[in-house]
Order: structure tokens, then C-alpha cells, then sequence
């Protein structure tokens, strides 16, 4: 599971050079973040101004703002509940299928797959656009329902491929083994696998959902001012007046720190993630 | 794995994505061939909204667009990431901090990542870069206004999003090398840089060309950065295919949804032409396998 996997000997150290470059690339990674979270924490009337004001007393007043004026609230909940949905249901169709993909010889696992990465990388539009008409002809624009769904179709190819690939790297003699021993098929499945993948399911899992919580297209096209995330809030806040660009700001800001923290903990998950459901697919 | 059994743990996956997926994508196409409402039904016009895609000269604007962004994003993504990965390779004990670091533009939301960059930039709010820029070249340059800052500003924007997963990829590749490999070279007497360029990046030939073709696919279809960036698109030459498939099939006002279907087959197209090569060897082995 671990993608960084220490060989033998020290490393030789990036020298005077690597220093300065990688130093200067993680200010710059870091800027837009930092000037962001530095204008949301500015009295509002000199959030905005030219040239800007560095010497001001720190205020919390934008994100008491965006509480009380906004419906940030419901945004924010919407965000969490379509990820969290839309993440468990994309596992709980995705496991067996990978799991039957990783097993199962004939040319019908060969033609899925393929498929599968093909629909990975259609334009969203051909699919959002059509689900947009068929969801008000049937009445549920705008609901959580609506956008989960559309999340898990969405990212099911990806779930698949990454989880077919950690699954491909059990050996099947384990499943033979338990199939001497009496288990059938799901009891393998459920008993064995899942737990055996453990580290596999989590590292799927933090994609979806990390998927599902940036999307923005599919929710600005699916959503209005009911399950709308909060992504689309932030950018219906732009070209207004300025205490609501302040307020979009602390959106922006209360939505990245917890974010930051989660890819510093769960970096290695991320990591073995890209590079399993690449390097190897 | 009996028949039975595989289908019976494939099926509930593959029935939601007919569903949502394969269904759609059937009203996409129909749709390209007809003159259609939102919720109402659509009449056959055969190849008219695609003979209207070619003869928009907005379209031809947008897909020159994409099409630029798209070689210079890539071609930058691939020098910068291999610097960064390369020197990110050789770290120990700082590892963790910078890729952590790294790793936040990844997941940050695009939109969200955008409307942060561009008050960088905005000259009405003092944005930071924009006066470094001002002091440096003694110039004012308007970002939003002007065609060619704006494209510049957008790209860095792609950049600094997509640069995280380029590293990283090529980070992993960077790992398989064999060390003995590298030590021959060593030995023989090739210096850094020659042992890259004729080592090290031959060996990882496969996943420099996976790293490519994720961006290309990824900046072809471009649509979440422009929102922040670039609200005057249009008037500059800077919408990207997506944003102008939204501007005319869904945005207020200009609701052709057959034009707009018709030019989310071409796109596909154009996607199923470059993604051809990596499905052959998909099948290729599996059928090895």
C-alpha cells in the first residue's frame, strides 16, 4: 500500500539549489491561500482596496458575517451530505464490481474496463446536461438526491479502475483457499477481501469523495438555491458588492483549512491513490 | 468466478451507470440531430447543428483556445513536474511537509482555487502579484481586459492546480527506476543532467506519456477556472469549448441545446481519437494477462 517505500541507503539531499526551488514553489503553491485567508480577516471596508493594507487588527467579523447573512450553512451541509452519499453508494456498487473484474477472465471484464475509462473521460456536458432535463421531467431538480446520484454515476469508472487494481494485486489462491474451506463467493468477499483492502477501500474512498466535494459543474447545472454546494455558492458571490465577495472569501477559507489539514493526514492514502490508479492501470 | 456470480456482482454497478451514464449520453447524441426545448420534445434536422458548429466562428475561437492551453499547460506541466519530482526524490526528511504542501492545490476545489488566484490579480483590490508585476516592469497591465494577460493569468491558474498531480505521478515513476541502473551510469562517468536525459526519462517513458495524456484530457475540457478568471470570455477570445457548450446550451438566454449536443459529440470525437492508443494497450494486456 504504501507508495513510498524507503530503499536502502540515505537519500543525497536536495543541495543549495534544490532548496531555493522547492522553497519557492511552496510559497507560490501556498499564496493564493494565504492572501485569501489575510483579505477575510481585514476589516471589510479595507478588505478590497488598492494598494492593499498590511498593518490592520485582525477580525473574525466576514465569517460572523457569512453565519448570519448567508445560507452558507445549507451549502455547506448539502457539500457534506451529497459527499458522504455519494461516496458510500459509489463503494458499495464499486467493491463487487471491482472485485468480479479483478476475477473473471472472458472478454466481457476487458470490454467494461474499457468502457469504463472511456466514460472517465467524456465531456461532463454530454452527460449533465440530459440528466438536467430528465431530472425536472421528473421532478427532482435541485434535490441532494439528484446530485449524489449523478456523483456516483460520475465517478463509478474511476472507483472501478482504482479498486480493480488494488484487488489484482491479491493473489487468487487466497479465494481458492477459501473456497476449499466452504465460503461462497460474497462470504469471500465480505470476509476476506474487504478487510484484507482495508487501506485499498480508504484510499477509493478519499478520492470519491474529495471528487465529489470539488464538483462544481454538475452542481452549478443540477442545483439551485436548495442543494446547492459550496462551490456554487462561492461563485455566485463573485462581481456582487463587496462584503459578499469578504463573505465568499471566508467561504473559501473555512472550506480550504479543513481540507489542508485532511491531505497533510491522509497524504499517503492520496499518494498511494494516484499512483496506483495510474502508474500500474 | 462462475458466469452467474460474476454478473450478479457486476450487475447493480452497471445498471446505474446505463442509468445515468449510457442513457444520457444516448439523449446527447440524439439531441445533436434535432432542433430541441429543455422538456419538450425535438425535431429531426439531421446535420444542420453540426454544419452551424463549423460555420460559428466562436467555436473556431474556442477550440484555438483550448487547443493552445492545452500544449502550453501540458508542455510546462511536464518540465516543471519533472524538475519538482526530481528534486522532490532526493528529499528525506522534508518529504512529507512538501508534498503535503504540494498536495493542497489538488484538493482544493477548481472554482474555489480560481476566484482565490484571481484576487492575486485584480488590480481594483490591490492584488499582490499584480503590483509585484507593476514594480518590476513599470507596466500596468489590465488581467481581465486584455487578451493575452488574461491568458496567461488562466494558464498559471491551470498550472498551479494541475502541477500537484503531475509531481506526483512522476515522483512514483521516479521511484521504480533500479538504483543499480543509475549507479552504472555513474560509473561510466555521465553527469546529472546527461543521466536524466538519457537514463531516467527514457525508463519512465510510460508514465511521462500517462502524465501527458491525463492533462491533455483534463485542460481540453476547461471550465471551472474561466468562471473566476475570465468574466469577459467571450469578448476576449478566452472562452474554452465547455465554457462556450454552457454559454450556449445552458446559461440564460441562449438555450440551443441541439447545437450544444452536437459540439459535445465533436468533443467527444476528439477524445476517443486521443485516447486510442492507450485502449489498445489496455486490451492488449489483458489479453496477455
Amino acid at each position: 500500500m504504501r507508495a513510498t517505500i524507503r530503499r536502502p541507503g540515505a537519500r543525497p539531499g536536495v543541495g543549495p539549489l534544490g532548496a531555493v526551488i522547492l522553497t519557492l514553489v511552496c510559497v507560490l503553491m501556498l499564496l493564493p491561500v494565504i492572501w485569501t485567508v489575510l483579505s477575510v480577516t481585514k476589516p471589510t471596508n479595507v478588505a478590497f482596496v488598492n494598494p492593499p493594507v498590511l498593518g490592520y487588527s485582525p477580525t473574525l467579523e466576514s465569517f460572523a458575517d457569512l453565519w448570519q447573512t448567508t445560507y452558507f450553512y445549507r451549502y455547506l451541509l448539502n457539500t457534506f451530505v451529497v459527499a458522504v452519499v455519494s461516496t458510500l453508494v459509489a463503494l458499495v456498487l464499486g467493491i463487487p464490481a471491482a472485485y468480479a473484474l479483478s476475477r473473471f477472465p472472458g472478454w466481457v471484464s476487458v470490454a467494461l474496463l474499457l468502457l469504463a475509462l472511456v466514460f472517465r473521460s467524456l465531456p461532463r456536458f454530454a452527460i449533465v446536461l440530459p440528466l438536467y432535463d430528465l431530472s425536472r421531467s421528473l421532478g427532482i431538480y435541485d434535490t441532494r438526491f439528484v446530485l449524489a446520484m449523478a456523483l456516483v454515476a460520475i465517478n463509478q469508472p474511476f472507483t472501478i479502475w482504482l479498486l480493480r487494481n488494488f484487488f489484482a494485486a491479491i493473489p487468487r489462491e487466497l479465494d481458492e483457499a477459501a473456497m476449499l474451506d466452504g465460503c461462497r463467493r460474497h462470504q469471500i468477499l465480505t470476509r476476506i477481501m474487504v478487510p484484507l483492502l482495508g487501506p485499498g477501500i480508504l484510499t477509493a474512498a478519499i478520492f470519491v469523495f474529495f471528487f465529489a466535494f470539488q464538483e462544481y459543474l454538475t452542481a452549478v447545472v443540477l442545483t439551485n438555491t436548495e442543494a446547492g454546494t459550496v462551490p456554487v455558492f462561492i461563485a455566485t458571490q463573485l462581481g456582487q458588492t463587496l462584503p459578499m465577495l469578504q463573505q465568499a472569501g471566508a467561504a473559501a477559507v473555512l472550506l480550504t483549512i479543513p481540507v489542508m489539514v485532511f491531505a497533510f493526514v491522509a497524504q499517503r492514502y492520496l499518494v498511494a491513490g494516484l499512483s496506483s490508479g495510474s502508474v500500474r492501470g | 468466478m462462475r458466469r452467474g456470480e460474476f454478473y450478479g456482482l457486476v450487475g447493480p454497478s452497471v445498471a446505474v451507470m446505463v442509468g445515468l451514464l449510457v442513457v444520457p449520453l444516448y439523449l446527447t447524441v440524439k439531441w445533436s440531430f434535432q432542433e430541441v426545448d429543455y422538456g419538450s420534445p425535438g425535431q429531426f434536422v439531421g446535420l444542420d447543428n453540426y454544419a452551424q458548429a463549423f460555420s460559428d466562428p466562436r467555436f473556431g475561437r474556442a477550440l484555438i483556445f483550448t487547443t493552445g492551453l492545452t500544449v502550453a499547460v501540458t508542455a510546462v506541466l511536464l518540465g516543471a513536474g519533472y524538475v519538482l519530482a526530481a528534486t522532490v526524490h532526493r528529499l528525506s526528511r522534508m518529504r512529507p511537509v512538501v508534498l503535503g504542501i504540494l498536495l493542497i492545490s489538488y484538493v482544493i476545489p477548481n472554482v474555489v482555487g480560481a476566484t482565490m488566484f484571481s484576487w492575486l490579480f485584480d488590480q481594483n483590490f490591490g492584488g499582490v502579484v499584480n503590483l509585484a508585476w507593476t514594480w518590476l516592469s513599470g507596466e500596468e497591465v489590465l488581467w481581465y481586459v486584455q487578451t493575452w494577460p488574461n491568458r496567461i493569468m488562466v494558464a498559471l491558474n491551470v498550472i498551479w492546480s494541475m502541477l500537484p498531480f503531475a509531481t506526483l505521478i512522476l515522483l512514483a515513476g521516479l521511484q521504480g527506476v533500479p538504483r543499480d541502473v543509475l549507479e552504472a551510469a555513474q560509473l561510466d562517468g555521465a553527469g546529472p543532467l546527461r543521466t536524466h536525459w538519457s537514463i531516467i526519462v527514457p525508463s519512465i517513458r510510460g508514465v511521462i506519456g500517462f502524465v501527458g495524456l491525463i492533462s491533455i484530457m483534463d485542460i481540453l475540457r476547461v471550465f471551472d477556472n474561466l468562471v473566476p478568471l475570465s468574466p469577459q470570455a467571450v469578448q476576449l477570445g478566452n472562452e474554452s469549448v465547455m465554457l462556450y457548450i454552457f454559454n450556449i446550451a445552458f446559461q440564460d438566454g441562449g438555450q440551443d441545446l441541439g447545437l450544444g449536443s452536437a459540439l459535445s459529440v465533436l468533443t467527444i470525437v476528439v477524445i476517443l481519437v486521443m485516447l486510442y492508443p492507450f485502449l489498445r494497450d489496455v486490451v492488449r494486456e489483458a489479453r496477455q494477462a
